[in-house]
């Protein structure tokens, strides 16, 4: 599989107030495959939404390269379409006109647009609620909005930055399946953050574990486990060693902050 | 998911037959509070509790307007009071608004105009009357130009407030879906920030109010604050008070259209929840 996406020794630091630079992400290096399924894992506050918003051009790198295609990432890119944790729906346009808002964007015809929303719309199971607004939504419901949205949109690779982390338990699983099937079936590029372990493992091809700050790669371990997968992955002996390894490279991650007041993974 | 919608519908659904009834119950008393009210006031005066020197009758204020309604009097001031403060607020939106979107998103524009409006707001209108006298005589333009003149700043800062409190991250998520700059404004800033200015144009419209009625206090030959100045000059008092309840049920009303317009243009507010 040729390579989509990369990081090239990307480097970024922000300057807050008078105090020293902070790194948040130092020396990252990743290919990613088309069609693959990447989660990258690890602490809240280690740079893995900063890698995520280089890889959508919403911030440039201070050091190294993004690169889409070999072409290096300068400006917001919406052939990397973005799910967000908070999903940043537009509050005065209905289930209807978010999904069609990309498709507008990209001036595709009205018909056309309503043919494709309806679409996506249907993929994730939300038929009879086009003329609702988001703020009528539930949570579940509203992150289905913002995956039809984007998937509308027909970006390259999709980047999710801990998009059911606001969901409950319930309910994350269902999308979790729910976004299971859809990348299973459009063979999507996915790069997905998470600070969960049992998610990544139930969705990635490969898992990155970053290290807490400044972010950098401390393991990038292949995930084997059979597809089509499901949920129930979780109960299998395999999915439990791999468990164990990746909670061992996180708990060394933990222990080398110790005293520091950092969350520790969940 | 369909049992999520569900819940929603059935918890919206008990709770608005209690709130309902509390509402019914909440407007007998608001009537009877101002019945007992009217009623007191009325034999205060007729018992000669309070001189009708001080205080007229709740009956000879309604015989006054009678009289006033009967001649037109009391329409026509309405009407040019309204007349004054629907140009002036309208200008004054016409100005504020794009200069404060534009104030919003180009911060040099912010630097020119800050410290005039700065220096201006401090300002009641009644300042402005000696001057916009001068220049513009005692006619409509003057009142006008007060209410203008009094409303301009208040949605200037409203526009400004409600632009630049336009969540950055769903102008991150238009432009990830390709939205160009012309985009972003027309469809993200603006409607995002429509409530806000909204808002702001409901409570300034009460401030145009307060503003053409100490214009017509000052300096006017009609209009409902030209009406209340009529009846203390020539000591009729109970002409002061009907002037008084004309301008509370008038703003009242265009306060309910303010709201109506509101409603009408801002759709995904109406079902916000709790």
């Amino acid at each position: 599989m040729p390579t989509i996406l990369s990081a090239e020794h990307v480097t970024r630091t922000f300057s807050i107030g008078r105090g020293p630079d902070v790194v948040a992400v130092h020396d990252f290096s990743l290919q990613v495959e088309e069609g693959e399924f990447i989660c990258l894992l690890g602490a809240s506050g280690c740079g893995k939404s900063t890698m995520l918003n280089m890889f959508a051009g919403f911030i440039q790198p201070t050091q190294g390269r993004v690169l889409l295609r070999g072409e290096p990432i300068t400006r917001v890119e919406p052939r990397c379409g973005v799910v967000f944790q908070s999903y940043a729906l537009f509050p005065w346009k209905t289930v209807q006109g978010n999904v069609e808002f990309g498709l507008r964007m990209q001036r595709v015809p009205a018909d056309e647009r309503r043919r494709r929303a309806a679409r996506f719309i249907e993929l994730v199971k939300l038929q009879g609620f086009e003329r609702h607004y988001p703020v009528e939504l539930s949570g579940g419901m509203q992150q289905r909005v913002t995956l039809a949205r984007i998937l509308a949109a027909d970006p390259e690779v999709l980047l999710m930055d801990e998009p059911f982390a606001a969901l409950d338990a319930m309910t994350r699983q269902e999308m979790q399946e729910e976004l299971l099937r859809i990348q299973e079936e459009s063979r999507k590029t996915v790069v997905f953050i998470t600070h969960s372990i049992d998610e990544a493992i139930i969705l990635a091809d490969r898992i990155v574990v970053m290290s807490a700050r400044p972010g950098r790669v401390k393991a990038i371990l292949q995930n084997t486990l059979p597809r089509p997968r499901h949920v129930s992955i979780q109960l299998s002996p395999d999915y439990a060693a791999l468990k164990a390894e990746i909670w061992a490279l996180v708990e060394s991650e933990v222990h080398r902050h110790d005293g520091d007041t950092r969350r520790t993974p969940r | 998911m369909d049992g999520s919608a569900q819940r929603v519908t059935g918890a919206a659904a008990e709770q608005p037959r209690r709130l309902r009834m509390r509402i019914s119950a909440a407007l007998v008393i608001k009537v009877a509070s101002v019945c007992s009210f009217l009623l007191a006031w009325q034999l205060a005066t007729t018992t000669g509790l309070i001189s009708p020197l001080f205080l007229p009758s709740p009956g000879q204020i309604v015989a006054q307007s009678q009289e006033l309604i009967a001649n037109g009097e009391l329409w026509s001031s309405v009407l040019i009071s309204s007349q004054r403060v629907f140009a002036g607020f309208v200008l004054a939106g016409l100005v504020a608004v794009p200069l404060g979107v534009i104030m919003a998103v180009w911060w040099p524009a912010k630097a020119i105009v800050d410290p005039f409006v700065s220096l201006l707001r401090p300002l009641p209108s009644i300042t402005w009357i000696p001057l916009t006298i001068l220049w513009l005589g005692i006619g409509e333009q003057q009142k006008v130009a007060i209410v203008f003149l009094g409303s301009w700043i208040y949605i200037l800062f409203y526009t400004l407030a409600s632009v630049q409190r336009v969540d950055p991250l769903l102008i991150r998520a238009a432009r990830n879906l390709g939205a160009r700059d012309f985009a972003v404004m027309w469809q993200v800033i603006l409607p995002a920030a429509l409530p806000g200015i909204i808002a702001g144009l409901k409570i300034t419209l009460a401030i145009s109010w307060s503003c053409v009625l100490s214009a017509e206090l000052v300096a006017a030959q009609s209009g409902l604050g030209a009406l209340i100045w009529q009846g203390k000059d020539w000591g009729n008092l109970p002409l002061v008070l009907v002037g008084m309840v004309a301008i509370s049920i008038t703003v009242l009303i265009a306060d309910v259209i303010a709201d109506r317009i509101a409603h009408l243009l801002l759709p995904w507010e109406r079902h916000r929840r709790g």
